[in-house]
């Protein structure tokens, strides 16, 4: 029996609200960021000067000695937010493993990506935003001293495909969820989607490979 | 073993019991329903077409009150109804519907302006009056002078159930589902409740309680081709049956559906022939308008399914790996039409035919559907014979039905009894007692549990349940069916008494442990051969024709000598029911006369 | 022409002691037109009269006979075996507690979820037999009438995974249930109300937008679109709350 209505006490009134807004609203504004952190590291393909002059305007404004911490922290919340809906208990993960297994349902494999990809964003991304911020300034050829020296090449290989993943399934969760997208409109949408995620791993290998030929 | 109290004891929670239970409830009473299924799961959800009340509110029920409702029910009872209980009906139902309303169904309800709809085939236009937006409407039915059938879209037994399972809900009535009453629990004067076994667990328990009512639905599954679900075997019946002192009343009083599908026979809506459907023969050609020029397709579907049976006789059937059969043809009413109004329909002929209605056509033929025979009560509910028991439903022979009920009738049946009897039930509940007579109940228990053992341990014999009930279905199909002969019916007769002495070596095969669906049917094929042998003995004995009891040798409605109900009783140790008569109706506000449709012949 | 088909067949009876979860295989012969229904219904008259199921009305209406077919829940009286591969696997319902081999204990766990979102109209008026009915516009009874067509078969809550890791999380249809009520003008609960039943991790916030419920539901209920009009119309009164609005 699933519900067990004699022992049901009426919860604290809006929690779960507002927590599922905050969860939400982390995720969405880690995807800004992430975009904005898109745009900065690519921007290496315009030209080392292109990425050191944006670099440098947000280091003056201080927006990354400010904006470092607090995008760590939203990555945190974030983390913490969704970590209650991640099954922790080794019953729960094995039932949801077969569960997922059977259904063959996509929506349910992705969720399954979702939760995989981001406990790897969790130890990874972590890292890597230590060792940028405790390193500034942020310049194009640190950025690819670093990447060339092998272990943050592997390092970006891994991550990359895993945060593209974990945003590209979060928006179009976010949008399903909140009901942006309609039954009628959730097939194009899954395309578009793939799309865009596809679109965000090939310009982030292709940025890898420029930074592996700016000369240090 | 465990004993529950309870005021009420429903055994069934369709539309019947819980409308009963929740009026008792309301009152205060402590209520509890059993049923073989989740209560939501009782075949009143299969009801799709809709329910009469004569609200009057759409262009073509304008003038509808219940006179002309009570008219048509006594007609299309073919004079077989008692008419007190009609006219009390024909009087309720418009408050029921109302009430369903406020409680929560979402009826459809009036469009004003101008709209189009088919009959027999041809498009004709209405206009909706301004005024009565809003208000509940209806739709066109089989055998009615106007359009009195209330609906939601093709969902009418859905939502009735449960909106009333909701009510239930709120109003607190328990529901002990998966249970199934298999005996009653008497002294030969006062029903005391019941022995159930629990399907869950195969446990017998004992439901005590001052007054007892069985609300358990039709018993179509005792036929080989049905329109019912495959619960509905007769178990209510049965245990009433089988305390040899509640009388069925009118066994032979059996309806058939027209349009079954062919192979499942799973029951493609009257309001396909409503809303302008038109069957076809082998040729692809319209018949019924040469039988039934005025009604055609809409005449009442005891007329139609005869002459269906007729036409295909006459070798105009349609030949299929599944016996002869006819087509419904509903393409022109076009998409828009059957993905809206007719949208089960639609659902119902792709999943389990992989014909698409829209463009091609669908294979029907007649099935057993409806049993206006039941457990006979007087007009208050309370069953014959034992104080404290009651009935209502198709389970019951209230009798407003007669020989043949008209379609909607019975959902409106369902939860008008169930406020009657409900109010009713109530009174005799305020400041009665019962004495619990321990002998009797212990009685039934040992009996019960000695059944159960002598099954499990083949202790009688290892006859197989399920080819003894297939032998039933068969002789009731092809020798009780629609049409019904002398010579037919008295081999059927005979043929079911053999049945029945097989009936009893019935052994298991598997353990009978737990859930056992096998134990189950063993435990009441005994109840259903006696139950086979009440509908097959009454129909030989009526050497008439009347509502859909159809004699070939007896073509002509005789009113001098069979304007009377049948009540079979079962004394133990028989072999055949014991016969009893009595007067259809002690007021006969509307004196025997032509129903207007059918071609019968009267002896007056 | 006609396939042999291969059934493998959970079996458990709980009731049993010495009964243990297994699977059965059966074989047997396709028909034309043939349904799950028909197949189960045959095996258990001439092969195995031990094997549980449940079947009612046997036309997809009833909600009785859910079950997982080859990975899937759905209801086995309206699948076509020719819809199927040769080899057909079948189990109970997760979620639900196992009453034999295939059927699961369905009607408590509905009879919960109605007690717990209050499934019906709540009204302060009282029902007067003698008067016309209130008006209601037939789009708007049409609508309700979208969402009422559940069947509490159950497929959705086994097939969501939220629902197998948390036994207390309601469950779409018990969502789409609310979303009917809501739409509703019969039923007098005010926002606050409905969000109290859930507005919470248990209801509407627990769900994490798997779309296992939109995509077996054998009736076909927009449940996607209900579920994210639900979780606006809660997301915006817990907002609302927060100042003081909510009404
Ligand atoms: C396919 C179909 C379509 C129909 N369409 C229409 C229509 O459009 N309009 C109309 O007016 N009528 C229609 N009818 C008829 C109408 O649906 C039924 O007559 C009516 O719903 C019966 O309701 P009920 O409450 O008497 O019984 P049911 O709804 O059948 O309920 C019987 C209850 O009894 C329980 N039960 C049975 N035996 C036992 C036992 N031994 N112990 C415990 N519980 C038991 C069952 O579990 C169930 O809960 C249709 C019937 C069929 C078969
Ligand atoms: C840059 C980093 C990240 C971005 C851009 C991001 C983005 C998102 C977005 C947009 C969602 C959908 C939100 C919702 O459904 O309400 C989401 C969900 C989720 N995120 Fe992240 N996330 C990031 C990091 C992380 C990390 C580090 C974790 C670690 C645990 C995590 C775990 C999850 C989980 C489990 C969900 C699913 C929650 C649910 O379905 O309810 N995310 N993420
Ligand atoms: C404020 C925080 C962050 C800063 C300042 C920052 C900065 C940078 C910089 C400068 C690079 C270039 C490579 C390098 O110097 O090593 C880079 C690459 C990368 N970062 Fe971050 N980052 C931040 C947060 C994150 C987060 C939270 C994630 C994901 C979880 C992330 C994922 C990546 C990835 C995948 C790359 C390789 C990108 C590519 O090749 O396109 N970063 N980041
Ligand atoms: S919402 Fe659909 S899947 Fe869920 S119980 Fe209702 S009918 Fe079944
Ligand atoms: S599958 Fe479950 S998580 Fe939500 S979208 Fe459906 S209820
Ligand atoms: S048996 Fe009723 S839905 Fe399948």
């Amino acid at each position: 029996m699933a519900i067990d209505t004699t022992i049901y006490v009426r919860p604290q009134s809006g929690i779960s609200a507002y927590l599922d807004w905050l969860q939400m609203l982390t995720g969405a504004g880690l995807i800004l960021f992430m975009w904005s952190h898109m745009i900065l590291v690519a921007s290496v393909n315009l030209g080392v000067g292109a990425m050191n002059t944006l670099a440098k305007f947000f280091e003056d404004y201080y927006m990354a000695q400010v904006g470092g911490p607090m995008i760590g922290i939203t990555f945190l919340l974030h983390f913490a937010l969704a970590a209650r809906k991640v099954p922790f208990r080794t019953e729960q993960q094995s039932t949801i493993w077969k569960h997922s297994k059977m259904l063959h349902h996509k929506d349910t494999w992705l969720w399954m990506v979702q939760a995989v990809t981001a406990m790897i964003i969790l130890i990874m991304g972590a890292i890597h935003m230590w060792t940028v911020l405790t390193d500034l300034p942020i310049t194009a050829q640190k950025s690819a001293a670093r990447i060339q020296g092998g272990f943050w090449l592997v390092f970006y290989l891994i991550l990359l495909p895993m945060v593209e993943l974990h945003v590209g399934i979060g928006f179009y969760r976010i949008a399903v969820k909140w009901g942006f997208i309609k039954r009628k409109t959730r097939h194009g949408f899954d395309g578009f989607e793939n799309i865009l995620t596809m679109i965000f791993i090939a310009i982030g290998l292709i940025t890898i490979v420029r930074f592996m030929l700016i000369k240090v | 073993m465990e004993t529950i109290y309870t005021d009420l004891l429903s055994i069934g929670a369709g539309l019947a019991g819980e409308r009963v239970a929740v009026e008792a409830a309301m009152a205060g009473f402590d209520t509890i329903c059993l049923s073989i299924v989740p209560p939501r799961r009782s075949h009143s959800s299969a009801a799709q077409g809709g329910m009469q009340a004569s609200l009057g509110n759409c262009a073509m029920g304008a003038g509808d009150n219940p006179d002309v409702h009570f008219q048509d029910t006594v007609k299309g009872s073919d004079w077989g109804c008692d008419q007190e209980v009609a006219r009390m009906f024909a009087e309720t139902a418009p408050i029921a519907v109302r009430e369903m309303a406020f409680w929560g169904i979402p009826w459809n309800r009036v469009v004003p302006g101008k709209s189009t709809y088919y009959k027999g085939g041809k498009q004709f236009e209405k206009v909706e009056a301004k005024e009565k937006e809003g208000l509940i409407t209806a739709r066109d039915f089989g055998g009615t002078a106007k359009w009195r059938t209330c609906y939601t879209s093709d969902g009418t037994g859905h939502t009735l159930l449960y909106t009333m399972d909701n009510k239930a809900v709120e109003t607190g009535v328990k529901v002990h589902d998966r249970v199934e009453a298999i005996s009653l629990i008497h002294d030969g004067e006062t029903c005391m409740g019941a022995v159930a076994r629990c399907m869950k667990t195969g446990k017998l328990r004992v439901y005590l309680a001052k007054a007892t009512l069985i609300a358990t639905g039709g018993y179509g599954r005792i036929y080989r081709e049905t329109t019912n679900a495959v619960i509905n075997d007769g178990s209510g019946a049965i245990i009433a049956l089988d305390t040899g002192i509640v009388p069925i009343g009118n066994p032979e009083a059996i309806q058939f559906h027209p349009t079954g599908i062919v192979p499942t026979h799973i029951l493609v809506t009257e309001g396909c022939r409503g809303d302008g459907g038109t069957l076809l023969d082998v040729n692809e050609q319209r018949f019924m308008h040469e039988y039934e020029p005025t009604k055609a397709e809409l005449a009442s579907r005891d007329v139609v399914s005869r002459w269906m049976t007729h036409h295909i006789r006459q070798g105009k059937g349609v030949p299929s790996p599944y016996g002869y059969h006819l087509w419904l043809d509903i393409r022109h009413l076009g998409e828009q039409h059957i993905k809206t109004k007719l949208r089960e329909v639609e659902e119902i002929c792709n999943n389990f035919l992989g014909v698409d209605p829209i463009t091609q056509l669908i294979p029907v033929r007649p099935a057993q559907h409806y049993t206006m025979a039941g457990v006979r009560t007087n007009k208050d509910g309370a069953a014959y014979g034992l104080k404290g028991l009651f009935s209502a439903g198709e389970a019951a022979c209230w009798d407003m039905h007669g020989f043949n009920r008209l379609g909607g009738n019975s959902l409106a049946e369902t939860i008008v009894a169930g406020r009657i009897v409900g109010i009713k039930l109530v009174e005799f509940l305020k400041g009665y007692e019962v004495k619990f007579n321990t002998e009797a109940i212990k009685d039934s228990v040992e009996k019960d549990k000695e059944r159960i053992e002598r099954l499990i341990g083949c202790k009688d014999g290892k006859e197989n349940v399920y080819a003894v009930r297939n032998a039933m279905q068969d002789e009731l199909m092809d020798k009780v069916g629609i049409f019904r002969n002398g010579k037919d019916l008295q081999s059927a007769v005979d043929n079911l008494q053999v049945i029945y002495e097989r009936s009893k070596k019935v052994g298991l095969k598997s353990n009978g442990i737990g859930a056992s669906p096998e134990l189950s049917l063993a435990i009441k094929i005994q109840g259903m051969l006696r139950l086979a042998l009440c509908v097959a003995h009454g129909a030989c004995v009526r050497t008439e024709s009347r509502g859909c009891h159809a004699r070939e040798d007896f073509p002509e409605r005789n009113d001098r000598d069979w304007l009377k109900r049948t009540l079979a009783t079962w004394k133990e140790g028989d072999t055949l029911p014991t016969l009893n008569y009595e007067p259809v109706t002690k007021l006969m506000e509307l004196p025997p006369g032509d129903r207007g449709y059918g071609s019968t012949k009267i002896i007056s | 022409m006609t396939r042999r088909l291969t059934f493998n067949i959970f079996r458990y009876n709980p009731q049993d002691p010495t009964s243990v979860p297994h699977t059965d295989t059966y074989a047997l012969e396709e028909a034309e037109r043939m349904t799950l229904y028909i197949a189960l219904t045959k095996i258990r008259e001439e092969q195995d009269s031990s094997l549980i199921f449940d079947f009612c009305c046997r036309a997809g209406i009833c909600g009785a006979c859910a079950m997982v077919i080859n990975g899937r829940p759905g209801l086995a009286c309206k699948t076509l075996t020719k819809d199927l591969p040769d080899e057909i696997t079948l189990m109970p319902l997760p979620v639900f507690k196992l009453v034999g081999d295939l059927s699961v204990d369905t009607g408590t766990w509905f009879r919960a979820m109605n007690e717990k979102v209050e499934s019906w109209v709540h009204s302060s008026k009282k029902m007067d037999p003698t008067v016309q009915e209130e008006r209601m516009d037939n789009a708007l009874a049409e609508e309700i009438y979208e969402l009422e067509r559940c069947v509490e078969c159950g497929c959705c809550v086994a097939a969501c995974g939220t629902a197998n890791m948390r036994p207390d999380f309601l469950g779409a249809t018990a969502l789409n249930r609310i979303a009917r009520f809501i739409m509703d003008p019969r039923d007098e609960r005010t926002e606050k109300e409905y969000f109290e039943i859930v507005g919470t991790d248990e209801g509407i916030f627990g769900c994490m937008g798997l779309l296992a419920c939109e995509d077996v539901c054998p009736k076909q209920l927009p449940l996607q679109d209900q579920l994210g009009i639900l979780r606006r119309k809660m997301g915006w009164t817990a907002v609302k709350q927060l100042f003081g609005l909510a009404k």
